[in-house]
């Protein structure tokens, strides 16, 4: 197939997929239990009168679809005549002008709340996932180049230990011994108060904040990295055309490059690409551990109070992000592999 | 070369002198604050969540002061007189008062933000404290008149917290939508601080201002930043990252109070809970209609509710949920409502072989496993099982839920424990009372009105009573109260209110919790932990604190 078709082919399935998800939010959120008129408020001064005003604010007193007011049994409704009027309608019509809605919660804009938050999250995220993804890779090829070593058995054995400890608990425990003995920041993102600083001094400041999420992010990446990096270099190694390689007098370093690793890359590939489409959208332990201003922290807070608008806003880029990681991944592995191009 | 030598002695002495009489600017007095949460917005009308207000509290003024000891005094209002049918009250504003934008601050002022909450049914908290004002006019600069559409004993706690905010910023976004989208990203208030830089999520950071006509602060700056993990709180303040935090787990407290340098201070909370363990008394007779009222009936009897009470072990709970961390609970009006809590009243003494007695006489019949919800137990007949709910976010319950099915399982009471969605459980609650017992709280307001109302009868249908509890005296009472203008009179219509829901056992109380706070007492001094009721995050500590010297 052409590289131009299958570039086409690939970019309308997962245009079909995003079109799912965006139906698939409006409804997912509204299935659940609650008003989001009276999440976080438990005030009995709060009137019939004050509820209603909320509901009509957020177009939350207009029946969901046409015929079922409510998706929640407990306030289900008249059947509607006009379909615009709805909130699915109208919800479509607000993303097809590329307005995502207003926050319930902090009445901020959600397209201007997730691009902060994205940013964020992409500064977090780019520190972590390229140290975890170096050093787990040339972890990995070091291991299976030299295996049944002793470096091979501490790689292992490290990677195993790192690869089994919950988040939140390596968080937690760098941020007693990074805060307590190298006197690094709690958590946040920049300390306040350093806005009229010199540049200098909010970089320095800023990348003080991340040395100990990026930490967490990359030893926990890393052992993922290396170990798969490890299993499938092993195989590689095996093959006959690396004994021809080495027999035809390549240095170790040519052999790894140019005839190990290009081969033994491919499932490094796939999982880095899913976990960079995941993690987008915040890695939430790290991000509630370091009280990181992040996406998955938004999310967080949204779930907690029915913010639906934030919630479809960050679900929809959420699922642009793995839809995205994949194709990209589809393509590179056409590139990098052409059989697999071949075999589409 | 002489003459040189001089004019190279005189400048060197001069280059001395200058260098030596040149001050050194102090560095500014900032203290820092770790918080777990952040405002939800800095519209006050729209503004939802505690973080918010004590943000508020700091940026602007109000008619009054709410002070520690639970007594108002006038903040902005240098008098007040009411008119003999106690329907008008006549306001004056101090003069002189600015702005943080340097605007004067005047009773047209005053009169529009009340005008402001008045119009807007969707602010949540401010619309509900102009329910009782007919008017508000603003005749001259000084003098703000509030005529009521009936007599209330409590207009100081409907003011307290109504913040005047500028009419010359707000006048553009007072009508329709805009009053709700304003996001007031300046916060110009009046208060002893201004606000500097605010990054949702992350830091307040605020100012001092100097010229506040009654309570300019001594630090320079003060700034809130969210930390959003209870461990870490501990943690700041422990490395000295953070000078005062304001919450911090139990579990902690014993551990951090011997860190060096760090003090920790607990008394009753300034901003007063309750937690509660409720009863759904509604009957067939009071359900509102639409509602299923599904209640267990044997928690309709006094008698087996007094029963529950015998069988609760208060004490247990305190020691087990809140590590010693609070006080045994009466009513739902808690001891951080200073005069309105009824603190002669006698508890109902945990002695479970006295509850087994009241429900044996009462005619329960136990076989040895669970009682018959039904005296003489006709066949069929529900059994003392109850469903018991609490909210999912809650952190004590789950572990409450479990200490109480020990406890009742000693007279035969079982419960079937379940978490619910706090959303998916007013849903239950009320006025559905679609459940036997749940086990959540209430934050209060200063003054008692706002919890007595949730006992009455008339709160049954609006979904504010979560009993169905219905006393004709009761309510009687509180109207007698809700009128009452002499202090004493009230305050003894209020602490019968109390005795006759005691009395009745509408709910157990199981604690009132402790507000628990951790302060470095190397970089500030004066914060204010010698009162009733704590909260250092409020105004009348970060106005007094000083850096140590």
């Amino acid at each position: 197939m052409h590289a131009g078709q299958l570039l086409l082919r690939k970019a309308g399935s997962a245009l079909l997929t995003i079109g799912f998800v965006l139906v698939l939010n409006f409804f997912l959120f509204r299935v659940l239990p609650g008003d989001p008129a009276r999440a976080g408020i438990k005030d009995p001064r709060m009137t019939r009168a004050a509820q209603a005003a909320i509901h009509q604010r957020f177009g939350l007193d207009k029946p969901v679809l046409p015929c079922l007011a409510s998706l929640n049994p407990l306030r289900r409704g008249p059947c509607l005549v006009n379909p615009l009027q709805t909130q699915f309608f109208i919800y479509v019509n607000n993303l097809l002008h590329g307005e995502l809605g207003i926050s319930y919660h902090t009445k901020i804009p959600v397209g201007q709340l997730l691009r902060a938050r994205l940013w964020n999250t992409a500064v977090l995220l780019s520190a972590g996932q390229t140290l975890a993804i170096v050093l787990g890779v040339a972890g990995g090829v070091l291991a299976a180049w030299q295996a049944h070593t002793r470096i091979d058995y501490a790689a292992l054995i490290i990677s195993l230990v790192a690869w089994s400890l919950p988040t939140f608990w390596l968080g937690l425990i760098l941020l007693f011994w990074g805060s307590r003995y190298a006197g690094l920041p709690i958590g946040g993102q920049l300390t306040p108060g350093l806005a009229a600083a010199g540049t200098w001094a909010q970089f320095t400041d800023a990348a003080r904040h991340l040395v100990l999420p990026t930490l967490t992010q990359t030893i926990i990446y890393l052992a993922e990295y290396l170990l798969i990096m490890r299993s499938t270099m092993l195989d590689v190694l095996a093959e006959d055309y690396i004994l021809t390689a080495k027999a035809k007098g390549l240095s170790t370093f040519q052999v790894l490059k140019d005839h190990a690793l290009r081969n033994a890359a491919l499932p490094i590939i796939t999982i880095v690409a899913l976990n960079l489409g995941f993690t987008v959208a915040g890695a939430v332990q790290i991000e509630a551990v370091f009280s990181w201003p992040g996406l998955g922290q938004a999310i967080f807070e949204s779930v907690a109070r029915r913010d639906y608008p934030v919630l479809q806003g960050a679900f929809l880029l959420l699922a642009v992000s793995v839809i995205v990681a994949n194709l990209l991944a589809d393509l590179l592995y056409s590139w990098l592999d052409p059989r697999v191009q071949a075999a589409l | 070369m002489r003459k040189l030598f001089r004019l190279l002695l005189m400048l060197a002495c001069g280059l001395l002198a200058a260098c030596t009489a040149a001050p050194t600017p102090e560095p500014p007095a900032v203290a820092r604050i770790g918080y777990g949460g952040s405002p939800d917005t800095l519209n006050p009308g729209t503004a939802v969540l505690t973080e918010a207000y004590t943000i508020f509290a700091l940026v602007y003024d109000a008619l009054y002061t709410y002070n520690l000891d639970g007594t108002y005094s006038l903040g902005l209002a240098e008098s007040v007189d009411r008119s003999a049918d106690g329907l008008t009250y006549t306001y004056k504003i101090r003069s002189g008062i600015k702005f943080h934008d340097g605007q004067p601050l005047t009773a047209r002022d005053v009169a529009f933000t009340y005008n402001l909450n008045k119009a807007h049914a969707e602010y949540p908290y401010m619309n509900p404290y102009t329910a009782s004002m007919e008017s508000i006019t603003a005749p001259d600069d000084t003098t703000v008149v509030i005529r009521l559409n009936a007599v209330i004993p409590n207009i100081e706690s409907q003011l307290v917290f109504q913040y005047v905010l500028p009419a010359h910023v707000w006048q553009a976004h007072a009508a329709g939508a805009a009053a709700v989208e304003f996001e007031n990203e300046t916060l110009i208030g009046s208060g002893p601080f201004k606000l500097l830089e605010y990054k949702q999520g992350e830091f307040v950071r605020l100012g001092a201002n100097k010229q506040h006509f009654s309570r300019p602060p001594k630090v320079d700056e003060v700034i809130f930043q969210t930390i959003g993990n209870p461990d870490a709180l501990v943690q700041a303040v422990s490395t000295g990252q953070v000078d005062m935090i304001t919450e911090l787990p139990n579990a902690a407290a014993e551990k951090l109070g011997k860190a060096p340098n760090v003090k920790v201070v607990s008394a009753a909370p300034f901003a007063p809970a309750v937690s509660d363990i409720i009863f759904n008394q509604a009957t067939s007779a009071s359900c509102p209609s639409k509602s299923a009222c599904t209640g267990n009936v044997a928690l309709q009897d006094r008698q087996v509710r007094v029963a529950l009470a015998h069988a609760t072990n208060k004490q247990q709970l305190i020691d087990v949920l809140l590590l010693g961390k609070g006080t045994p609970g009466l009513t739902l009006i808690p001891n951080g409502l200073g005069m309105w809590f009824n603190n002669s009243l006698q508890d109902y003494e945990y002695n479970p072989a006295k509850a087994n007695k009241i429900l044996d006489d009462a005619g329960y019949v136990y076989n040895g496993e669970i009682r018959c919800a039904v005296p003489d137990c006709p066949y069929p007949s529900p059994i003392m099982n109850f469903r018991m709910y609490w909210p999912s976010d809650s952190v004590d319950a789950p572990r409450m839920a479990e200490l109480l099915a020990g406890m009742w399982k000693e007279i035969g009471v079982g419960v079937q424990p379940q978490a619910i969605d706090p959303d998916a459980l007013t849903a239950l609650c009320c006025p559905a009372f679609d459940f036997d017992i749940m086990l959540w709280g209430w934050g209060s307001d200063p003054d008692p009105n706002l919890l007595l109302n949730v006992m009455r009868t008339e709160s049954i249908a609006t979904g504010s009573s979560e009993t169905g509890y219905s006393n004709a005296r009761y309510d009687a009472l509180y109207e007698q109260q809700s009128v009452e203008l002499d202090l004493k009179k009230r305050q003894a219509l209020v602490w019968e209110m109390q005795r006759q829901v005691h009395e009745d056992a509408v709910y157990i109380i199981p604690y009132y919790e402790m507000q628990v706070q951790a302060v470095r007492t190397d970089r500030f001094t004066g914060w204010i932990v010698d009162q009733n009721k704590l909260d250092l995050s409020d105004v009348s500590s970060l106005v007094n604190i000083t850096p140590v010297k």
